[in-house]
C-alpha cells in the first residue's frame, strides 16, 4: 500500500463533502482563470492592434489616465511627420458610443484619415472602403456589424438624429478592431463637434533600436508641454481600462480564493474531528506528527487540485460562451493561455496547503491517549 | 542478552506516578516494575486501578508525571519523541481493535510500516506473511466491517507485529470477545510468545486469563498491591 491509497480511501468515504469542497475550490479557480484570462486576452488584443502594424510610439496628452479621454491638437501630426526619424505617423480620434436600444454599450468609433496606415490591411468583406467624398459614412468591423445586425446600406445613429450610412464591412485579424466602427477623421470630428482634435498619434520609427526610440521620444515630447510619448507596450499596460480589468480580476479572484480556503479549512477540520480516533491510532502505532500532517495536507491538496481541474474546465467553457455573446464577444477571444491555467493550479494547490495546514496541525497536536478514547 | 552482566531486564518502571487534571486525579502512584526479556506478564485489577495508564506509559503512548521508564536501560524520558520507540520496539493490541475502517486487513497491517524504509511491494509482502502468521490470509482483502470481532483482533495483532517489536502490550484484548474466541486469541498470543520470544504484557480483569501468564501483577488505586 502507498500513502496515496490511504489518502484516496479517506476522501472517498465522504463523497458529498469532498465534492462540495472541490466545487468551492473549482469556483474560485474558475474565477481566477476566467477573469485573469479575459483581462489578459483583452490586453493582448489591444496590444496586437499596434504591434501588428509596427507602431513603436503612441503620443497622447500628458497626465491623462483614461487613454480615450486624451485630447491633442491635430497640428501636431504635421510637426511629427516632418521629423527625420519618423517613418509614418497616423492620428486617430476615438469616441465611445452606445446603442441603447440594442443593449450594446461601449463601442469604439475611430476617426482615421483615409490615407492612414491603420486602414491598409483591413479586409473589406462587404461593400467598399471609405472614400474622400463620403459624408456621414462608416465602415463596420465584422463583429459589431453582426451584433448590430447591420448590413451595407443600413443607417446607423451613432449620434442620435444624425444617421450615418454603412458603406462597408471589414474583417481584420484583431477581435478588438472587428468590434469597432471606422469613420473618416474629419467626419467624426464634425459629428462630435471636435474640430482639430485627435486622441492619439501612432508613430512608426525608422530606427527601432532602444537608443533611436528614446531619442525620438525626447524629440516628440519637446514639441509641446502637455504631451506624453509612450512605448506601445507601456501605452497599453498603463491604460486605465487595462489596469481596471486587471484589478477587478484580481480582486474578485482574491475574494473567491478566501472563500475557497475557508471552505477547505472547514472541511478538513471536520474530517480531522471525525477521525480523531483514527489519527490517534496512527500515532499509537508509531506515526510521527510530521507524517500525520503530511496525510491531512495530502488530502486537502488533492481536493484543491481536483478543484483546479474542474475550475479550469469551467473557465474555458465560460470564456468560450462569453466570446460568443454579442455584448462581450467583441472583446474576448475565448482563448485561455496555459500560463493562466497554471496560475489557477498553483493557487488551488495553495488553497489546499493553506486550508489544510491548520487542521493538519490540530490533528498532529492530539494526544494519542485522548484520541483513542474518542468515539 | 541485554547487558554484559547477564541482566535480562527489558523494561523497568522506576517510581512512576501519573496525575491528571493538575494533580486532582492520581492514576498511578509510585509504581516500580521490572519486566524481563521474553516474559509473559499479566496485569490485573478492577476498572480505574491504573492498569491501562501503566500500559500506556510502558508503551510510550503517555509520559509519567514523575519517575522514569527504562527500555533496555535507556530512559524513555530522554527520548525526544516516543514515535520511533512505539514504531520499532512496541506493538499495541487494544480492546476495541482500533483498525482503520476504510482499509482492508492487508492494508491495516501495513500502516505501522510507513515508519520503516520499505517499498510498497515489501510492505504488502510482509503484511501478507503476518496475516498468514495469525491465520488470516484468507480474509486479507476484507475491510474490518466484514470481519468477525475475533478476526478483527487477529488482524490487529498482525498490525502490532508489523515492525518486529520486542514488546507486545495488550489492553484487555479479549474484552469484546466471547469465551471461545477469547481462548483462540490467547492461544495466538502464547504461540507468539513461545515461538518468537516476544515479551508479552497482558492487561485483564479476568482471573482465568491472568492465570495463564508466568507472573501476575495486581493493581488497585494506582498502586501495585501484590507482586509475587
Amino acid at each position: 500500500m502507498r500513502l496515496a491509497t490511504l489518502v484516496w480511501s479517506n476522501l472517498r468515504r465522504r463523497p458529498t463533502r469532498s465534492a462540495l469542497t472541490v466545487s468551492g475550490v473549482a469556483i474560485a479557480v474558475m474565477a481566477v482563470v476566467a477573469l485573469v484570462g479575459v483581462a489578459r486576452s483583452f490586453e493582448k488584443t489591444l496590444l496586437a492592434i499596434y504591434q501588428a502594424r509596427g507602431v513603436d510610439l503612441v503620443v497622447v496628452r500628458a497626465g491623462g489616465v483614461q487613454r480615450l479621454g486624451s485630447v491633442l491638437d491635430q497640428k501636431l501630426v504635421d510637426q511629427v511627420r516632418q521629423m527625420p526619424g519618423v517613418a509614418h505617423v497616423a492620428p486617430a480620434l476615438a469616441e465611445v458610443v452606445s446603442f441603447e436600444k440594442l443593449d450594446i454599450f461601449g463601442v469604439l468609433v475611430r476617426g482615421l484619415p483615409l490615407d492612414s496606415f491603420l486602414l491598409d490591411d483591413l479586409n473589406v468583406v462587404a461593400g467598399r472602403r471609405l472614400e474622400s467624398f463620403d459624408r456621414r459614412a462608416v465602415m463596420l468591423g465584422a463583429v459589431i456589424a453582426r451584433n448590430l445586425d447591420a448590413a451595407v446600406g443600413a443607417k446607423l445613429e451613432i449620434v442620435p438624429g444624425k444617421p450615418c450610412e454603412v458603406v462597408g464591412i471589414f474583417q481584420s485579424h484583431n477581435l478588438f478592431e472587428d468590434g469597432s466602427i471606422i469613420m473618416p477623421l474629419e467626419e467624426l470630428q464634425t459629428l462630435m463637434d471636435r474640430k482639430g482634435e485627435v486622441t492619439a498619434l501612432m508613430v512608426i520609427a525608422r530606427d527601432k533600436s532602444k537608443a533611436g526610440l528614446d531619442a525620438l521620444r525626447e524629440q516628440i515630447s519637446s514639441l509641446a508641454p502637455q504631451i506624453e510619448v509612450l512605448m506601445t507596450r507601456d501605452y497599453i499596460e498603463t491604460a486605465i481600462e487595462v489596469r481596471l480589468a486587471r484589478a477587478v480580476a484580481w480582486l474578485t479572484s482574491t475574494i473567491a480564493l478566501m472563500v475557497g480556503t475557508i471552505g477547505m479549512i472547514n472541511t478538513m477540520l471536520t474530517a480531522v474531528f471525525e477521525r480523531t480516533r483514527e489519527i490517534a491510532i496512527l500515532r499509537a502505532v508509531g506515526w510521527g506528527k510530521g507524517r500525520v500532517v503530511g496525510l491531512i495536507l495530502a488530502e486537502s491538496i488533492v481536493l484543491g487540485l481536483a478543484g483546479a481541474v474542474a475550475g479550469s474546465l469551467l473557465a474555458i467553457a465560460i470564456t468560450q460562451f462569453l466570446s460568443r455573446l454579442p455584448q462581450s464577444g467583441r472583446l474576448i477571444s475565448g482563448e485561455i493561455s496555459p500560463g493562466v491555467v497554471a496560475q489557477g493550479f498553483l493557487i488551488a494547490a495553495m488553497v489546499g496547503l493553506v486550508g489544510g495546514l491548520f487542521p493538519a496541525f490540530r490533528a498532529a497536536q492530539l494526544a494519542p491517549t485522548e484520541g483513542l478514547r474518542h468515539e | 542478552m541485554n547487558s554484559v552482566d547477564g541482566d535480562r531486564t527489558l523494561l523497568r518502571a522506576d517510581r512512576v506516578s501519573k496525575q491528571y487534571r493538575d494533580g486532582r486525579v492520581e492514576a498511578l502512584v509510585d509504581v516500580s516494575l521490572r519486566i524481563s526479556s521474553g516474559e509473559y506478564l499479566a496485569v490485573m485489577g478492577p476498572s480505574g486501578s491504573g492498569k491501562s495508564t501503566l500500559l500506556n506509559i510502558l508503551g510510550g503512548l503517555d509520559r509519567p508525571t514523575e519517575g522514569e521508564v527504562y527500555f533496555q536501560g535507556q530512559a524513555l524520558g530522554a527520548m525526544k519523541n516516543l514515535d520511533r520507540y512505539r514504531a520499532e520496539k512496541v506493538g499495541f493490541v487494544f480492546q476495541s481493535f482500533h483498525l482503520l475502517p476504510t482499509l482492508t486487513a492487508l492494508q491495516n497491517v501495513q500502516i505501522p510500516m510507513f515508519e520503516l524504509s520499505l517499498s510498497a511491494a515489501q510492505r504488502a509482502q510482509r503484511a501478507a506473511e503476518l496475516l498468514d502468521l495469525v491465520g488470516m490470509s484468507h480474509r486479507s482483502s476484507h475491510v474490518p466491517a466484514e470481519l468477525s470481532v475475533g478476526e478483527r483482533q487477529r488482524v490487529a495483532i498482525a498490525r502490532a507485529l508489523a515492525n518486529g517489536p520486542l514488546l507486545l502490550l495488550a489492553d484487555e484484548p479479549t474484552g469484546n470477545l466471547d469465551t471461545k474466541t477469547a481462548a483462540g486469541i490467547l492461544d495466538l498470543f502464547e504461540r507468539l510468545h513461545d515461538e518468537q520470544g516476544l515479551t508479552l504484557v497482558l492487561v485483564t480483569h479476568d482471573p482465568g486469563l491472568a492465570a495463564r501468564a508466568q507472573r501476575i501483577v495486581r493493581m488497585r488505586d494506582g498502586r501495585i498491591v501484590a507482586e509475587p
